[in-house]
């Protein structure tokens, strides 16, 4: 199967930027939830820098709505339209192609208006409804998978999305439940999603979370991102992804997750020349196949 | 008027697309199976959107793989068809000589052989059972 390719962009406003096969490794990256228009400009400057400065092609990411927050009184995002109107500043003022998730279905299509990515939550990875309204964006589609689902049956979910038109794909592993209020990273995951033929992605801060750990908030092991970073990079990921913020301890949402851009340089280096090793050694060696001949 | 065994060929006993499993490019391997269970028959074709045969699956192939393949059987069944089926298996025309069909299952000891034509369009599954029923004359 020829791995597919996604392009993200959908007007000459952006840099497009794509995904898959031997394409440079890309990021997407932000703020977990957008916080206010200054501070999502500052950001989109600050990473855009950082990513000029080590070609990497990359989309800001930053979240509108945070519907799956663990208590009331959490942080739930600035809301549909003042965050659209955000991201479409940040798009237009630095040219860099934007993504943000929705969690109700009537809001894909506003999303998808003006989001060069549309973004499916992990909790919501198999929702019909979801999927659907995704799809019919006409956009590129960032589905990460569920905390609870195995990396085969993301098929299933990949199939949804196929079948109300859409086969512009990008998989992203943010890790997986092993018991409660816990989460760890097979990176079998990586070659079993390859499978359908689409990018596959890495979320490395979502995946050191620890869910609803502090009871009323999810806490997180940040120490843990680079090595996840670089051993995913090694196996094949065509795009990166991580939540990046300036001032984590005070970070409106994921703030025991979220990497201090402070650090963004050093890990996105390394990402990328891990990406860049991997794809001279398969050159160099040919592919990863050890499968028995039959 | 009855008609000499000699006479007989492929396209007089084939079975139909309608009797047998013909699984779209991107079926699952799940899908196959109940295909196959649901025509009671152990192989299913799989054909591309212009009606070509791209491969078969059979209980054989399924024997095999279980015992190569050893992941787990949810991930097994989400496993595209086509992935484990057999993408150059023999295949007959429906005007051979159905003695020289059958002779052939003989020689590569299989049930089936799909019937194709010449753009290699599926037509329909020579199953030995009836086949040789016919050639019996029972």
């Amino acid at each position: 199967m020829i791995p597919k390719t996604i392009t993200v962009g959908y007007d000459n406003q952006v840099r497009h930027v794509t995904i898959g096969g031997t394409q440079p490794l890309a990021f997407l990256g932000g703020p977990c939830a957008i916080e206010n228009r200054d501070h999502a400009l500052m950001m989109a400057d600050r990473i855009g820098v950082i990513c000029d400065k080590l070609n990497i092609p990359w989309i800001y990411k930053s979240c509108f709505d945070k519907d799956c927050r663990s208590a009331p009184q959490s942080f739930h995002g600035v809301g549909l339209n003042p965050g659209l109107d955000i991201l479409a500043d940040v798009r237009r003022e630095f040219g860099v192609p934007v993504v943000s998730d929705f969690s109700d279905a009537a809001w894909a299509g506003p999303t998808g208006e003006v989001c060069d990515l549309v973004q499916v939550p992990a909790l919501l990875c198999r929702q019909t409804t979801i999927l659907r309204a995704a799809a019919e964006t006409g956009r590129p589609i960032h589905l990460k998978k569920g905390q609870f689902m195995s990396p085969w049956n993301m098929k299933n979910s990949v199939r949804k999305i196929e079948a109300a038109g859409n086969d512009q794909i990008l998989l992203t592993d943010r890790g997986t439940f092993f018991g409660y209020n816990m989460l760890v990273n097979d990176f079998r995951n990586f070659p079993i999603m390859m499978e359908t033929g689409y990018p596959v992605c890495f979320d490395g801060t979502h995946s050191v979370q620890l869910p609803t750990s502090m009871g009323d908030i999810s806490g997180g092991q940040r120490e843990f991102i680079p090595y996840l970073v670089r051993a995913a990079a090694a196996c094949g990921i065509n795009a990166l992804f991580m939540e990046v913020h300036d001032d984590p301890p005070n970070a409106l949402s994921d703030a025991n997750t979220v990497l201090d851009i402070q650090y963004l340089e050093r890990v996105l280096s390394h990402a990328k020349a891990a990406h860049e090793l991997r794809l001279e050694l398969l050159d160099k060696w040919g592919e990863d196949r050890v499968h028995l001949d039959d | 008027m009855s008609t000499s065994t000699t006479d007989l060929k492929v396209g007089d006993v084939l079975l139909g697309l309608d009797r047998i499993p013909v699984m779209p490019a991107r079926s699952l391997l799940k899908e196959a199976l109940e295909a196959m269970t649901r025509r009671r028959l152990g192989i299913a074709t799989i054909v591309d959107d212009a009606g070509r045969l791209l491969g078969i699956f059979t209980d054989g192939d399924i024997r095999r793989m279980l015992l190569k393949d050893q992941k787990p059987f949810s991930a097994l069944f989400v496993d595209d068809a086509i992935r484990h089926a057999n993408r150059k298996p023999a295949t007959v025309r429906p005007d051979l000589p159905l003695v020289e069909a059958v002779r052939m299952m003989e020689d590569k000891e299989i049930w089936d052989l799909p019937v194709v034509d010449a753009q290699g369009k599926l037509l329909g599954l020579l199953h030995l059972h009836p086949a040789v029923k016919r050639l019996l004359g029972i």
